[in-house]
C-alpha cells in the first residue's frame, strides 16, 4: 500500500514534478518517501516520515536529472526507516527501483542474489528488483531486456518502475497493483528561449493514481495486469511482459486537480463531510424520475439477479450490509461478506450476482473476492468511485457512485454516496411498490443532509464526552450498519475505543461493558416496532447509568431516556440512516479535533488498501 | 492587468431575513443560481485568475457550494470571524493578495462589462484607487458620488437628500497599499468601512471614478429577489440551454410533455415538472425543484429542493430551500403592504416569502405579503397572514 510516480520529458522540472506528485499520493501511505533522478548517474534522496521530511532533506542537497521516479511508503516489510524507504538501488548504484505491492518469492530471490555476491542494504522485498536488473545488465542484456527479465522473475503483486543511469527512459510493469500512465505530447520543456520560443516536447508520467500527475495532463492510459511499458521523452509504448505490442486507448479524465484543495476547511475530512449535499446530488442526478416512478441504471436493469452477494472491506462493508438489507426487503436473498474472507472461503454462489463495493476500486481484498467469484463463473458488478479503476475494468458491470475525489483517509462522503447508489441499484434491479416514495426521499436527501450540517449539535456532544473510556453505538436493521460505521469512524480518527452493536445483542454480552464512562449512541428513527425495541435497549443502558445520545428524527419518545439528542429530519427509514450517519461523522470529527489527532492521515492507516 | 479579485461575502444581509437564516445574502438565488455565482461569472469572464472570497456568516454554505475552484479559477477563502465592516473584511484577505486587486461585493448582481470598465480605468491611471459609478438606483440607499473629469469629487454615504445622480457601485480596483490605508483609518462604532478609508484617501490624493452602464442589481429586501430574477431572464443571462425562445431548461430536468413553460423561464438541474403544470412567465426553479401535476408557478423564484405539490398556485412567491407546499396551496399574489418589524412597505408586488424548510400541509392559503419564517409548520387548511415566526406551529 504505497504510491509510486515517475516522470520523463520535464527537464529541470523533474524533481518538482515528482515531489508534487508524491504529495498528491500521500493518502496511500506516508511513513516514508523518496525520489531517484537519473542522468549519467543516479541521485537518490529518501527519508522516513511524511513528505515534508523529504522536502527538508532535498533543500540541503542538489539532486538533478531529467528522468526520475518517486515513492511514498506504507510499511509491509521492515519498519519505516531511511534505509527501507524507496527508491532502492543495486550494488553499483546505477539502477533505482520503486515498487508498490508484495513480492512473495523475495526471500528465495534474495538468497540467490546474496550467494551471487550482492549486498542488501534494506529489509524490504523490493530491493531484490534492482539487484536482479543489475545481474541481467552484468550478463550483457540491454536495459529494457534486463528489466523485463528481472520482472518476469517476480511472483506476487507489483507496480514497479525502474530508472537506469545513462538511459532517459522509465521501465515499468504491473501485476495486481494499480499503475496508470499520463500522456502529454506537448509539455513545456525548460525556460523560454531568448527569442521568446517556448520549447515543448513530450512529457510522460506514471503513477499509482491519477491525481499524482493530474495537474500536468488529463490524458491517461490504464495498464492491465501483465503489461510492461517504456516511457521516453520521445514517446511511450506498452507491451506484454514477453514483449508483444499491446494496443492501448488513451482516456481523458475529468476530475479537476484543484478538487484536492481544502477549500477553507481545516481538514479534508470536514470539507468532505460538508460536500455531502453536493456529492449526493451528483450520485443521483439523471438517475431518478420521481413523477415517473422510475430509476435509470442503464443496462444494469436487465441483470434480473435471483440472489445478491456483496463483498467489501471497512466502511464499504458497512455499505454492503445496508445494501444487502435493501435487496432482502425487495424479496431477493442477499448477504454481505467480508472480502478478505470471501476470497479464501467463498460461500456457494449459485446464480447470485456478486457485487464488489470499493471506493477506490483498487482494494486488494475486494479484487481477490471478485476474481474468485469470476473464476467460479459468477457475474460481477463493481460499485466504485474511481472511473477506470481495476474493479471497474475487471468486473462484468460497473456502477459509479460519483462522489468525486475523497482525500481524507476516513471515508465520509463516499459512504453516503455508496448508500444512495445501493438504493438506486436495489430499486433498479428489483421491483417494489414503494419506488416513488423512496425516490422522493432520495431527492430530499441532499437538502436534508444540509439541514443536519446547518444545525448539528455534534460538537457539544464531542466536548461533553471527550474523556470517556469507550464509545458504543447501537441500531437495528438499516441503522445497524450505521452503528458499525459510527464506531469505525471514531476508532479511525480519535484512536479511542469504540464498538457498534446490533441493539438486540446488547443484553447477550456487550452490556457488561457499559458503565457511566461509556456513552451509548442510539440510532432510533421512525416509531415502529423496530424503534420501540431499540428504545427498550436504550432503557437497559440508561439503567446502568451510561450517558445516552439519541440520534433521532423525533418521531418516537427516545428523547425521554437520552442525555443528548442529535436531531435528523423526518424521512424514509432508508435515507434516515444516511442522515444519522452524518451526525456521527461530525461527532467523531469534533472529538478527534479536540484531541488534536492527525485527522486526515490517522496513524497506521492508508486510504486505499492495495495489499491483502 | 488586475487579475486577482477579492469578493466580500461575509455579511448576513439582515434585511433579507428570514431567507438568510441558514446562509448569507450572496448565496440567495438570483433566478436559479446564487447571487455570488453570477458575481464570480462576471469576474471570470473579465479575466480574473485568482479569487479570494472573504467569508464569515454561515461560511460553510459558501465553501461547500463553490469548493476550491470556480470555472477552473482557484478560490482562496479568508475568514472574517466578526463582521466589523467592509474595510475590516478586506483586511482579512491581506495575506492572499499581492499587487493590484479588484474588490467587489458578493451580494450584488453585476456583469463582466462593469468589471472590465473598472479594470481598464485602473490600468490607464497611475495606481490610484478606482471605483465604478452608476446612474440609476436610489442614491439614498447607497453611497452617492460626484465626479469631475473622471475623478471623484465627493463620496456621501446614504445621503438624506434626493439630489445625487450617481452612486458608488461597490466595485473597486486598488493597489495593495490600500491595506495600510485601512490600517490607518480610525474605527467608527468599532467598525471599519471601506468608504471611510476612501473618504480619507480623497483628502490626501485622487480617486478615479469610472461611469459605467453595466448590469447592477441589488436586492435590499426578500421580494427584490423577484425583480432580480426578472432582470436576469429579461437580459437572457440564464446559463441553461435555451430549449425554446427564452425557455432555459437544464438537460437533467424532467419536464412532462403536458407541462407548459411560459417564457421567460429557467429550470435548473434535476427539476421535475409534472403533467398539466404551468411554470412562468418570469419564474426560476433552482436545482432539484419539483412542481407537481396541475400546479401553477408565475412570477416566482423557487429555491433548491422546493416541492410544490399537485394543484397548487403560486404567484409572486419567493421560497427558500427545501420548502414543501402540500396539494392545493395558494399564494394569490400582490400587491400588498408588507410589514417587516416596525416598518411597512406599501404596495409591494409580493405574494409570499416562504423561508427554508417551511412545511405546509395541503390546502394552505397565504395572504398577500406574508412572510413565513424557517422551519414553520403550517397545518392542513390554515391561512397565514402577515409574519409567521421561525419554527412556529400554525394550526386551525
Amino acid at each position: 500500500m504505497c504510491g509510486i510516480i515517475g516522470a520523463v520529458g520535464r527537464g529541470a522540472d523533474t524533481l518538482d514534478v515528482l515531489v508534487h506528485g508524491l504529495s498528491k499520493l500521500e493518502y496511500r501511505g506516508y511513513d516514508s518517501a523518496g525520489v531517484a533522478l537519473a542522468d549519467e548517474s543516479i541521485d537518490v534522496c529518501k527519508k522516513a516520515g511524511e513528505i515534508d521530511e523529504l522536502r527538508a532533506a532535498l533543500e540541503d542537497r542538489s539532486i538533478d536529472g531529467s528522468v526520475g521516479v518517486g515513492h511514498t511508503r506504507w510499511s509491509t516489510h521492515g519498519p519505516p526507516t531511511d534505509e527501507n524507504a524507496h527508491p532502492h538501488q543495486d550494488c553499483s548504484g546505477d539502477v533505482a527501483v520503486v515498487h508498490n505491492g508484495i513480492i512473495e518469492n523475495y526471500q528465495e530471490l534474495r538468497d540467490e542474489l546474496v550467494s551471487a555476491g550482492h549486498t542488501f542494504r534494506s529489509d524490504t522485498d523490493t530491493e531484490v528488483v534492482p539487484h536482479l536488473v543489475e545481474e541481467q545488465l552484468r550478463g550483457g542484456a540491454d536495459p529494457e531486456a534486463a528489466v523485463r527479465a528481472a520482472v518476469s522473475r517476480l511472483e506476487g503483486s507489483y507496480a514497479v518502475a525502474v530508472v537506469i543511469a545513462g538511459i532517459e527512459e522509465i521501465f515499468a510493469a504491473r501485476n495486481d497493483s494499480p499503475l496508470v500512465l499520463g500522456i502529454d505530447d506537448g509539455a513545456p520543456r525548460g525556460p523560454d528561449r531568448p527569442n521568446g520560443d517556448k520549447p515543448r516536447g513530450g512529457a510522460y508520467y506514471l503513477a499509482s493514481d491519477v491525481p499524482a500527475f493530474r495537474d500536468h495532463t488529463d490524458r491517461v492510459v490504464y495498464l492491465d495486469d501483465g503489461e510492461f511499458t517504456v516511457l521516453g521523452s520521445d514517446g511511450w509504448r506498452v507491451t506484454t511482459l514477453a514483449g508483444e505490442p499491446v494496443e492501448k486507448t488513451v482516456d481523458t479524465v475529468d476530475w479537476d486537480p484543484e478538487e484536492t484543495g481544502k477549500s477553507g476547511y481545516d481538514h479534508y475530512m470536514l470539507k468532505e463531510i460538508h460536500e455531502q449535499p453536493r456529492s449526493l446530488r451528483q450520485s443521483l442526478s439523471e438517475r431518478v424520475d420521481e413523477l415517473g416512478g422510475r430509476v435509470d441504471i442503464g443496462d444494469l436493469a436487465d441483470l434480473n439477479p435471483r440472489g445478491v452477494q456483496l463483498v467489501a472491506c471497512g466502511t464499504s462493508y458497512h455499505a454492503a450490509l445496508y445494501g444487502a438489507e435493501l435487496f432482502r426487503q425487495a424479496g431477493i436473498p442477499a448477504q454481505a461478506f467480508r472480502a478478505s474472507e470471501y476470497a479464501t472461503s467463498p460461500p456457494p454462489i449459485g446464480d447470485a450476482l456478486v457485487v464488489g463495493v470499493t471506493q477506490s476500486g483498487e482494494t486488494a481484498d475486494t479484487l481477490s473476492a471478485l476474481r474468485e467469484a469470476q473464476r467460479r463463473g459468477a457475474r460481477t458488478l463493481g460499485v466504485t468511485n474511481v472511473v477506470g479503476s481495476t474493479v471497474a475494468r475487471e468486473s462484468d458491470h460497473v456502477f459509479y457512485i460519483r462522489a468525486g475525489p475523497e482525500i481524507g483517509v476516513a471515508a465520509t462522503k463516499t459512504f453516503a454516496s455508496q448508500l444512495a447508489s445501493l438504493n438506486l441499484l436495489a430499486l433498479g434491479l428489483t421491483s417494489t411498490d414503494s419506488t416513488r416514495e423512496i425516490i422522493s426521499s432520495l431527492r430530499d436527501l441532499p437538502g436534508q443532509v444540509q439541514e443536519v450540517l446547518d444545525g448539528s449539535g455534534a460538537q457539544a456532544v464531542a466536548e461533553t464526552y471527550l474523556e470517556s473510556d469507550a464509545y458504543f453505538f447501537i441500531g437495528r436493521e438499516l441503522n445497524y450498519p450505521v452503528a458499525l460505521e459510527g464506531a469505525l469512524k471514531m476508532k479511525e480518527i480519535t484512536y479511542k475505543h469504540a464498538e457498534g452493536f446490533a441493539a438486540g445483542e446488547l443484553k447477550h454480552g456487550p452490556l457488561a461493558l457499559v458503565t457511566n464512562q461509556t456513552p451509548v449512541f442510539a440510532i432510533v428513527t421512525g416509531d415502529d416496532e423496530l424503534a420501540q425495541k431499540t428504545i427498550g435497549n436504550v432503557k437497559e443502558v440508561e439503567a446502568r447509568d451510561a450517558p445516552v445520545i439519541a440520534v433521532t428524527d423525533g418521531q418516537s419518545d427516545v428523547e425521554r431516556y437520552a442525555d443528548h439528542v442529535l436531531r435528523v429530519p423526518e424521512t424514509h427509514p432508508r435515507t434516515a440512516a444516511v442522515l444519522a450517519n452524518v451526525q456521527l461523522q461530525l461527532v467523531s470529527y469534533h472529538t478527534a479535533a479536540l484531541l488534536d489527532r492527525s485527522i486526515d492521515k490517522p496513524r497506521n492507516l492508508a486510504k486505499s488498501v492495495t495489499v491483502e | 492587468m488586475v487579475d486577482t479579485a477579492v469578493v466580500l461575502a461575509a455579511g448576513e444581509g439582515t434585511r433579507l431575513r428570514p431567507l438568510t437564516r441558514n446562509r448569507p445574502k450572496p448565496m440567495l438565488p438570483a433566478a436559479n443560481r446564487p447571487i455570488l455565482e453570477h458575481v464570480l461569472d462576471a469576474l471570470v469572464e473579465a479575466g480574473t485568475d485568482h479569487v479570494v472570497i472573504v467569508v464569515g456568516y454561515k461560511h460553510d454554505r459558501v465553501q461547500n457550494h463553490f469548493g476550491p475552484t470556480y470555472r477552473d479559477v482557484p478560490i482562496t477563502y479568508a475568514r472574517q470571524n466578526k463582521q466589523l465592516g467592509t474595510g475590516h473584511a478586506l483586511l482579512q484577505a491581506r495575506e492572499h493578495v499581492e499587487g493590484p486587486m479588484l474588490v467587489v461585493n458578493g451580494d450584488c448582481l453585476i456583469d463582466s462589462a462593469l468589471v472590465q470598465d473598472v479594470c481598464a480605468a485602473f490600468d490607464r491611471g497611475g495606481g490610484e484607487p478606482t471605483l465604478a459609478v452608476l446612474e440609476g438606483p436610489d442614491a439614498r440607499q447607497y453611497g452617492a458620488v460626484t465626479l469631475r473629469d473622471g475623478f471623484v469629487q465627493e463620496i456621501i454615504e446614504k445621503p438624506q437628500v434626493d439630489e445625487y445622480r450617481l452612486i458608488n457601485a461597490g466595485i473597486y480596483a486598488f493597489d495593495d497599499d490600500i491595506f495600510e490605508a485601512i490600517d490607518a483609518t480610525p474605527r467608527e462604532d468599532g467598525e471599519l468601512a471601506l468608504t471611510d478609508t476612501l473618504a480619507r484617501e480623497l483628502e490626501r490624493g485622487r480617486i478615479r471614478g469610472v461611469e459605467t452602464d453595466g448590469l447592477w442589481v441589488d436586492a435590499s429586501y426578500p421580494w427584490d429577489l423577484l425583480v432580480v430574477a426578472a432582470k436576469i431572464l429579461d437580459h437572457g443571462l440564464a446559463d441553461e440551454p435555451e430549449r425554446d425562445e427564452r425557455v432555459w431548461v437544464d438537460e437533467t430536468a424532467i419536464i412532462h410533455d403536458d407541462a407548459t413553460l411560459q417564457p421567460p423561464v429557467v429550470v435548473g438541474p434535476d427539476c421535475e415538472v409534472g403533467p398539466g403544470a404551468v411554470v412562468g412567465p418570469h419564474s426560476a426553479l433552482g436545482r432539484n425543484v419539483t412542481v407537481g401535476a396541475n400546479a401553477t408557478v408565475v412570477n416566482s423564484v423557487l429555491d433548491v429542493d422546493t416541492r410544490v405539490e399537485v394543484g397548487s398556485t403560486l404567484l409572486e412567491t419567493v421560497t427558500g430551500q427545501n420548502v414543501r407546499l402540500g396539494p392545493c396551496s395558494v399564494v394569490s399574489g400582490g400587491p400588498a403592504d408588507v410589514r417587516v418589524g416596525n416598518e411597512v412597505f406599501e404596495d409591494e408586488e409580493l405574494g409570499a416569502v416562504i423561508a427554508d424548510r417551511v412545511r405546509a400541509e395541503g390546502n394552505v392559503g397565504f395572504a398577500p405579503g406574508s412572510l413565513v419564517g424557517p422551519n414553520a409548520h403550517l397545518d392542513t387548511g390554515v391561512t397565514v397572514d402577515g409574519q409567521v415566526r421561525e419554527s412556529a406551529e400554525v394550526r386551525r
